[in-house]
């Protein structure tokens, strides 16, 4: 089991395009081309919409983390393309990763670009409560740490003569239990100490609290938020006229 | 060590983690059959990262290492577990089970014992260790240093040849650290190996017979525990303290007490003081 692929989602600090512009920019960008994609079962527009996301990955400097996001759910996709070609077609498969595909890298490109403090930050100027977008921050700032100690009791079990391979679904999931159980009470136990430790600096004794950083919609974001309901109109028009498209986004793949 | 061949036999061992850290550099390392072996160094020096490659949960990337004569390269991490027992930090990693019996349990189910065996050997482990009064408690609500044992418990009670610790004495008190002591003294009775990843340097230098010292991924020196810790310039190098004794030699140096280099335990140093005192006093 490689946990690999939750390195594609830790912020990494970098000076680029993507990483400069405003995180509510950002957030709608993951939204518009999840909605875009959803709106889409054929391959054409599907790989029309993934290939806009390709210089955006370039552009953020960001090829390394995404090939190992893509890398590390590769069994997810592997799945993907066995039930759909079991239940239904390969050509429908084909069409389903490219899917997941785009969904993939619209929030890896946002969670490799948005510090958690900008994304608290962008989740209050949206009027959400700051405890709560505090705690959705606090929830992407943990997951590396997650990460790191789901492989310590990974280490841990197999260094007893735990293994993992086991035959038969209930053995599989039995099987689960040396790591789960100690992953959610380490976990349960770091959110108290969390809490505590907020109290102890007095977290939540002012009602109105002031903010070091703050964030501000430029004329890129303004720009980018353009290119991203242009994409928006124009997967929903594409969807609703979808019979009377010229004949070449109509073409499946022959199997 | 009348022994020709040494048990670990580590051979230009090179590791870097994938985000291209080095962790290991060149790592050349014998130990012998019955040895117990201190390694330390700063944070970061490389010490847990050497241990992981004794039982292939880290596989180097240049270098093999050999246990009893044998490339460990081909095994999985579920035989070498039956040579290796590796201990880590934190107990909290490996506690699931519903009972302190059950945690023992699990760790002899993959040696494919029967039943009954698997029960004698649970009850025997849980009185060592001084747990069978919890035996029926969940293994979530014992002490830190209760845990500790139990983790520790549920390693030994599969007879590995080599013992592996990481950081044993840490957040432990008095007590828990002289049952600790004492549990080595036994292992050491029974032949094993033993290897102790430590900053406990007042520890070491009372048990610790052998010290590899360690620094950016590199084995710095490696000797008797005794010379290798009170050797200011390897001590320094490795961001360590000298031990409270040696310091304090050096203090009564300062102001005239002339304190022979070979005092290294808090014994020794306990008779110089009263010898001293006596010669003074009998001298006034």
């Amino acid at each position: 089991m490689s946990l690999e692929f939750l390195q594609a989602f830790k912020f990494q600090k970098k000076n680029s395009f993507i990483h400069n512009l405003d995180p509510r920019a950002k957030l709608l960008f993951s939204i518009v081309y999840s909605i875009s994609g959803l709106l889409f079962t054929e391959l054409v527009p599907l790989l029309v919409l993934f290939l806009t996301l390709i210089p955006l990955i370039f552009l953020g400097k960001m090829f390394k983390e995404w090939m190992r996001s893509i890398r590390g759910l590769s069994s997810l996709i592997l799945i993907i393309i066995v039930l759909n070609t079991y239940f239904l077609s390969l050509a429908y498969a084909i069409s389903m990763i490219i899917r997941i595909l785009i969904m993939i890298t619209a929030f890896s490109i946002f969670f490799l670009t948005v510090h958690p403090n900008d994304l608290a930050l962008s989740l209050i100027s949206m009027k959400i409560p700051y405890e709560y977008a505090f705690s959705f921050s606090l929830a992407f700032r943990f997951v590396p740490t997650i990460a790191i100690e789901a492989q310590n009791i990974m280490d841990a079990q197999q260094s007893r003569g735990y293994e993992m391979k086991q035959t038969g679904l209930i053995n599989q999931i039995k099987n689960l239990f040396p790591l789960l159980v100690p992953l959610i009470v380490s976990s349960i136990k770091r959110a108290f100490n969390v809490a505590e430790a907020l109290e102890s600096r007095a977290f939540g004794t002012i009602k109105n609290r002031t903010y070091y950083y703050s964030i501000k919609y430029s004329v890129k974001d303004w720009m980018f938020t353009i290119y991203l309901f242009l994409i928006l109109i124009i997967s929903i028009y594409i969807r609703i006229q979808f019979l009377l498209m010229p004949e070449w986004m109509l073409w499946t793949l022959p199997v | 060590m009348s022994h020709p061949l040494p048990q670990i036999m580590l051979n230009e061992l090179d590791y870097s983690y994938p985000n291209g850290t080095v962790a290991l550099r060149k790592i050349n390392l014998n130990i012998y059959r019955g040895e117990l072996v201190g390694i330390m160094g700063m944070n970061g020096a490389g010490k847990t990262t050497l241990i992981r490659t004794l039982n292939g949960l880290i596989r180097p990337s240049n270098g093999t290492v050999n246990i009893e004569a044998e490339n460990i390269e081909p095994k999985s991490i579920g035989e070498l577990s039956k040579k290796v027992g590796l201990i880590f930090q934190n107990p909290q990693h490996q506690i699931f089970s519903n009972t302190v019996a059950e945690e023992i349990e699990f760790s002899l189910k993959s040696l494919n014992l029967d039943k009954e065996k698997v029960r004698n050997k649970t009850i025997e482990v849980l009185k060592t260790f001084n747990l069978e009064k919890y035996r029926e408690r969940s293994p979530l609500n014992l002490s830190g240093g209760e845990s500790k044992k139990l983790a520790i418990a549920s390693t030994i009670c599969r007879d590995p040849e080599i013992l592996v610790f990481d950081e044993p004495t840490l957040g432990q008190d008095a007590k828990e650290i002289s049952f600790f002591t004492n549990l080595l003294k036994e292992e050491r009775e029974n032949g094993k190996t033993i290897i102790i990843v430590t900053h406990n340097i007042e520890f070491a230098m009372e048990y610790i017979p052998r010290t590899i010292l360690m620094a950016k991924g590199k084995i710095i020196a490696d000797g008797i525990t005794k010379k290798v810790l009170t050797n200011q310039y390897l001590v320094k190098k490795s961001s360590l303290v000298l031990p409270q004794t040696r310091k304090f030699a050096l203090k009564l140096k300062e102001i005239g007490i002339k304190c022979p280099d070979n005092i290294f335990s808090k014994v020794e140093m306990k008779n110089f003081l009263a010898n001293y005192l006596k010669t003074k006093l009998t001298e006034v």
